[in-house]
């Protein structure tokens, strides 16, 4: 902690002189084009350069493909996997189209925010193979902030095995299996959650049910 | 029941942000004083070519009168930049995507948006946004004007300091702010960014197939130094619509959590930089401490209410037990304790980032996110936030000081009848920036309040007091409800207007009050001298800033996010 400085009379400086406008209209030009160079290009390219030679993978999207090659996805976008034989992630508003961003959700409050649960709820029961009352782990039926989280929570994915059994004739104890083997567990414990992501597990899935 | 162990994670992240705080301020500080700071022996040289570049020189200090004109050249160059690239972007190249121009009023709100730090959009980025306009106009915004809010602030303070009546060169800390500060922090911050996940690419697009047939889009860009600087310089836009909610801009908890830090590194050191430009560094505690307060309570109310499940969905059948936080508008793999702190650093440090649907979020903790950017000061935006604190200070001193009959003065510096009216105005522009509009809105029947019921109602309240609160404030997160369009004329229109007022009013009172303290000769502390260095001045000012901003607005948020219980 510093004392406080003590009061410094003297002369007053004389008030310096201002720039004339005409300076300040060059600084002014000046400085946008650096910064365009700088911020729009110099800097982008760089930590891109950086980016392709330490982690080509992150950098690339963390794209998935196909075992000839194709596109599937990404690991960090869910995609539409409503088929009797995949494990499901969580309902998207927008149906996975990227194009239109996110949606919002009703509010906490709106009757409409009941509606759209009991019929996700009600939609989950009947295609999923479920008793007509079933209950369901909550976060498999709630809308996700981006619309397209790929992940679920493991409980989710496994009360999904025996339909996926149902559909593929594999057995519930491999698919438990499967699945226990794509929970991505915290480094640390607490740090975030435990999560499967789903599309990965479907991708390891398909070549097992000749897809 | 709430599990206090899981939030080790998140108190080991403050803990080191805050205990990085002082040193890092210090850094600030000396960057802004001119004194010798690592790096100077690769960057003097360097700055003083964009000095003769720029025609001007760190001697040449301004008055405050020239300091704004240059800021707003600056600023109203960069605006114009931004709205005509905007609204031609579908001619311009880079439009892989096949954004079309963007509408006038729609460029003019989205130009404004970015220029004065706020970075809330009316647009969906995906379909809306060419690849220019995200990878290379925007970004130009981000460095400006968090550059801008860091000046704004070193200007102010140099008048505690000063005595010839100037504040400093406006385009020596521009560029100071950029090559000592932002450049640097955010190209490290992009690369860990990558290395956590997130794409670095000059791929726009590409086309996945699904395991279920058709196709999927999947957008692509230099996100990660996107990113890091929006976070960095509290502008708080997103590459992804969904902002840091995307999986893609947002991979992981631990993403989540070395955000978080980007975010909190520059607002919460900025008292420690005011210690450090005014060599009184025990003069920066009180306000970090007043900081930590109102943050600490925002924190722990925030996650008390989003670990709660909501009484309203009770009724429904079949929904499981909540487990880690109620799970509406969230997303999987943060987890409760990471994603509440991420919300509430951007919404208090005005960055405006959300990593969740903020309209899903339990009505207390709506309000708490409103509370914040009411404050707009507990840290505040880059810089214009501590400024803020400053002048709530000013405010505080004045009126205590004639409450127990002491000098109304600060640092050794006459607090005049000027400098308060000054400060007055600052204070009052803010309600008077979101309630007028929020009237006319209301009454020009501009927007349809009424939902199905009185709570959906409320929430509509809530969401249109959200949207002019967050442009007022420069903060940039939304609270969107399905019933409100904001994307009309007079919404782009009133936004735009809000946002500029919001932001160069504010800063024109800043340096008009660090202008009139820099023509003062210090005074010699005397017995009558209220001892600001101290926790009884910490509490006195959090409780004038909690009672101050509570008294303006307590009828809107009884009106909007309360009465979505009722």
């Amino acid at each position: 902690m510093s004392a406080p400085s003590a009061p410094r009379p003297g002369p007053r400086r004389a008030p310096p002189d201002a720039h004339p406008f005409a300076v300040h209209v060059r600084a002014t030009v000046v400085l946008l084009v650096l910064t365009i160079l700088l911020a729009g290009f110099v800097y982008p390219f760089f930590v891109t350069a950086v980016a392709q030679a330490i982690d080509p993978y992150a950098a690339d999207g963390s794209l998935l493909y196909y075992p000839n090659g194709t596109v599937a996805g990404s690991a960090l976008v869910a995609q539409n996997l409503s088929a009797p034989y995949l494990f499901w992630e969580r309902p998207s508003l927008t149906d996975w189209n990227t194009t239109l961003g996110a949606d919002t959700p009703p509010g906490p409050t709106d009757p409409a925010l009941q509606a759209l649960l009991n019929e996700t709820l009600q939609y989950m029961r009947e295609d999923g193979g479920f008793a007509v009352n079933a209950t369901l782990p909550i976060w498999w039926v709630t809308p996700s902030a981006s619309d397209i989280d790929p992940d679920l929570v493991p409980q989710a994915v496994l009360v999904q095995v025996p339909r996926v059994a149902n559909a593929t004739n594999l057995t519930i104890p491999f698919l438990q299996n499967l699945v226990n083997e794509h929970i991505q567990q915290p480094i640390l414990p607490d740090l975030g959650t435990a999560y499967v992501d789903v599309l990965e597990l479907d991708l390891a899935l398909l070549p097992l049910i000749g897809k | 029941m709430f599990d206090f162990a899981s939030l080790w994670d998140v108190i080991v992240l403050l803990g080191i942000a805050l205990a990085l705080a002082p040193a890092f301020g210090s850094y600030l500080g000396r960057v802004y004083s001119n004194r010798p700071v690592v790096g100077d022996t690769l960057l003097n040289p360097i700055e003083a070519f964009i000095y003769r570049l720029l025609g001007t020189s760190p001697r040449k200090s301004m008055r405050p009168g020239e300091y704004m004109l240059a800021l707003l050249l600056v600023n109203g160059a960069m605006m114009a930049f931004l709205f005509f690239f905007f609204a031609q972007q579908g001619r311009l190249p880079w439009d892989p995507s096949g954004a079309p121009d963007m509408s006038w009023s729609l460029a003019l709100h989205s130009s404004a948006s970015f220029t004065t730090n706020t970075d809330f959009t009316h647009f969906t980025n995906e379909s809306q946004m060419s690849f220019a306009s995200l990878s290379v106009a925007w970004p130009v915004a981000l460095f400006l004007s968090a550059a801008t809010g860091l000046a704004v602030f070193a200007a102010m303070v140099r008048g505690f300091v000063r005595r010839d009546g100037t504040l400093g060169n406006f385009y020596v800390d521009i560029v100071r702010s950029v090559t000592r500060i932002l450049l640097p922090i955010a190209t490290l911050a992009a690369i860990v960014m990558v290395l956590l996940g997130v794409p670095q690419t000059y791929t726009a697009i590409v086309v996945a197939h699904p395991l279920t047939g058709g196709t999927q889009t999947i957008y692509l860009g230099p996100v990660a130094s996107y990113q890091s600087i929006s976070l960095l310089g509290t502008n708080g836009g997103g590459f992804y619509s969904a902002n840091m909610a995307s999986p893609l801009a947002n991979p992981s908890a631990i993403s989540d959590l070395f955000a978080t830090f980007v975010m909190m590194l520059i607002p919460f050191s900025t008292p420690f930089a005011f210690g450090q430009m005014i060599r009184r560094r025990s003069e920066a505690w009180p306000y970090f401490g007043t900081i930590l307060i109102v943050f600490g309570i925002a924190f722990a109310l925030f996650i008390a209410y989003q670990a709660a499940s909501n009484p309203f969905l009770a009724s429904i059948n079949g929904l499981g037990a909540q487990t880690n936080g109620y799970p509406v508008g969230q997303e999987t793999r943060f987890g409760l304790s990471d994603a509440s702190l991420f919300q509430v650093v951007s919404v208090y440090g005005n960055v405006g980032a959300n990593n969740m649907q903020i309209g899903s979020l339990s009505p207390v903790a709506q309000l708490v996110l409103l509370f914040g950017m009411f404050t707009q000061s507990t840290p505040g935006g880059e810089g214009t936030g501590f400024a803020t604190l400053l002048l709530f200070s000013l405010l505080g001193i004045f009126v205590g000081g004639l409450m127990v009959g002491r000098t109304p003065e600060y640092l050794g510096k006459k607090i005049q009848t000027s400098q308060v009216r000054w400060a007055a105005l600052a204070v009052l522009i803010h309600p008077a920036t979101i309630l007028l509009p929020f009237g006319v809105a209301i009454l020009g029947h501009q927007v349809d309040l009424v939902g199905a019921s009185a709570g959906a109602t409320a929430h509509n309240f809530t969401s249109v007091l959200y949207e002019f609160t967050s442009e007022s404030a420069n903060n940039g997160s939304a609270l969107s409800t399905a019933q409100f369009n904001d994307t009309t004329v007079f919404f782009n229109v009133t936004g735009a207007l809000i946002m500029l007022v919001g932001r160069f009013v504010p800063i024109y009172v800043m340096l008009r009050v660090g202008g009139l303290f820099s023509e003062q000769d210090p005074l010699a502390p005397n017995a009558g001298t209220l001892r600001t260095a101290s926790a009884t001045f910490c509490l006195y000012l959090t409780l004038f800033l909690i009672i101050t901003t509570a008294l303006i607005f307590l009828p809107v948020m009884a009106l909007g996010p309360l009465g979505q219980i009722i």
